[in-house]
């Protein structure tokens, strides 16, 4: 995807931050305070792995979330009450990275106007191809120190 | 599920203790997830871990009890004070030919009891329009009740999902109250230990889990200047936990399935 | 009594049934809006859905759709739990004959409320 900024603001990086915020403090770590904005320079992700989901509609929106194969272990033993450093399977790993993205996705849904369908997720070791996409957001947050990659893409 | 009946026990009888809140059977989910942060952070295995360590470790009873007694604000909290007023106060209000009913909502928080109220009056008893005085102590919760503004968490607490698509309107994250609604709540600042506020003599006073924060004599002035405005056979509303017996034997107790409601005694010679 | 947890992600379904075996709750499990379908006609005794909207297969609107033309699942208390949160979404589900509508991400306080509200746990007190 290519990193132009020159559409309007259909949605505010403040609006994303607060259902991901509200979404950690419920489900993943049920409490406040380990999930910030990402201070300083863009961390390089190691080992990334990607999820997403589309809201159909005028224009089509992309939600897409990347983290490091670690990190989003780390996600799927939150949400799973699994103990630390036990092993994580692919399937729950897709599985729960996934439900992140619906969730994510799926609020900004219901804040934009003319939200069309949501597609299920999808998760892959590759950003999905999609040329002359434009970002409307694209912000690294912080979840308990690890890179979290959070960004909103309008679809040509 | 981690937690045995044994911690649970430990757990309730400590909260029990310490803050007179009743953590009954049916509770154990809210030990759970209130205490497995708590467990977490202390590198415990799990939350009945953490309970072992807390017989161990007083120090580590104040952050249960915080854990377990934040204030919470739900729509329609406790439910049954709502089926009261629904089935029986409002009833006998509009059968008297009552065309308005003043509400007084004491430590209302950010303001859904008061809304639960409104809502239910409007959606229930059209013949009635509800004058409702909303109080607290916090000029940030009265902000929030004023401005009638809730997030979608809020609002996916105990308030039925009908209400929520009749009564509100979403603006981006969050979901404003109607105004017709919020019209007939009016916000204000206020002590319980001061006057009471203008607005009454109130027909309903809901005063909720707040006297369970203070000692008998604070509790019995409070119950004295609550019953200076209510009016002639008004109905008190109390936490499910509170009582007035053994502080002010001018209320009895009136008979509600689940509810904690109160009426003074008939009017002896004034 | 019984409870069937619909939903395609199975981190959901086990946060959610964990919320329902912890007020008493048994549980049985769907993927899709399909296999739901089939889970009532094993279980007959199910008092309660939860019911995500977005899954392959069945949608969880379809599934209510179709839930309702059975006679015999009448008394089935059908709840939305669902990250779908316009509020014409809910007035399409309530419409269909959903009784209640949880938005995701959720406490299971806010499950548990809403139970209560459905008369299906005991009040709180």
């Amino acid at each position: 995807m290519s990193a132009a900024t020159e559409s309007a603001p259909i949605f505010e990086a403040e609006a994303l931050m607060g259902i991901a915020t509200d979404l950690f403090e419920t489900m993943v770590d049920g409490e406040p305070g380990h999930l910030t904005l990402w201070w300083g320079e863009p961390p390089e992700l190691e080992d990334s792995r990607f999820t997403w989901v589309d809201i159909q509609g005028q224009p089509a929106t992309r939600v897409l979330l990347a983290a490091s194969r670690e990190t989003g272990e780390q996600l799927t033993r939150a949400l799973l009450a699994l103990p630390e450093g036990s092993a994580v399977g692919d399937e729950d790993f897709a599985d729960a990275v996934g439900e992140v993205a619906n969730v994510v996705g799926g609020n900004i849904k219901s804040m934009v106007p003319d939200g069309g369908a949501l597609t299920l997720p999808s998760v892959a070791h590759a950003a999905p191809d999609a040329p002359g996409a434009i970002a409307i957001i694209d912000t690294y947050l912080s979840w308990r120190g690890a890179p979290l990659h959070v960004s909103l893409w309008a679809l040509p | 599920m981690t937690l045995t009946a044994e911690s649970f026990d430990f757990v309730a009888t400590l909260v029990r203790r310490r803050s007179a809140i009743q953590l009954g059977v049916g509770k154990e989910y809210l030990v759970e997830s209130r205490l497995s942060p708590l467990a977490r952070s202390a590198g415990v295995a799990d939350v009945d871990a953490y309970v072992h360590a807390l017989r161990r470790d007083v120090t580590l009873h104040d952050q249960v009890v915080e854990a377990l007694t934040t204030n919470e604000t739900s729509w329609f909290r406790d439910l049954t004070p709502f089926t009261a007023l629904r089935s029986t106060v409002l009833p006998e209000l509009a059968a008297a030919g009552r065309t308005q009913v003043r509400v007084w909502s004491a430590a209302c928080s950010s303001g859904q009891e008061a809304y639960s109220i409104a809502m239910t009056v409007a959606d229930e008893f059209p013949q009635l329009t509800a004058s409702i005085t909303a109080t607290d102590l916090s000029e940030q919760m009265l902000v929030q009740g004023r401005a009638g503004r809730y997030s979608q968490l809020e609002v996916n607490r105990g308030l039925p999902a009908i209400m929520l698509v009749k009564h509100f309107q979403r603006q981006g994250a969050t979901f404003e109250i109607s105004p017709a609604l919020r019209r007939g709540v009016t916000f204000r600042s206020h002590n319980l230990l001061d006057a009471p506020p203008p607005g009454g003599p109130f027909d309903v006073i809901f005063l909720r889990n707040v006297l369970i924060y203070f000692d008998v004599a604070t509790k019995r002035e409070v119950l004295s200047r609550v019953r200076s405005v209510l009016a002639p056979g008004g109905t008190l509303f109390l936490g499910a936990a509170e009582t007035t017996i053994g502080i002010d034997d001018s209320w009895q107790r009136i008979p509600s399935a689940g509810a904690s409601v109160y009426r003074t005694h008939e009017k002896r010679a004034a | 009594m019984k409870a069937l947890v619909i939903d395609d992600s199975r981190v959901m379904r086990r946060i959610v049934t964990g919320i329902l075996r912890g007020v008493g709750f048994d549980t049985v499990e769907a993927g899709d809006g399909k296999e739901a379908l089939e889970r009532l006609t094993e279980h007959p005794d199910v008092a309660l859905c939860c019911i995500d909207w977005n899954m392959p297969v069945m949608t969880g609107f379809e599934f209510v759709v179709e839930a309702r033309k059975r006679q015999e699942w009448r008394d089935i208390t059908l709840m939305m739990v669902t990250t779908e949160g316009e509020q014409g979404q809910i007035v399409r589900a309530l419409a269909a004959g959903a009784h209640e509508y949880v938005i995701k991400p959720f406490t299971p306080e806010i499950i548990v409320d809403k139970l209560e509200l459905l008369g299906l746990v005991g009040a709180r007190a």
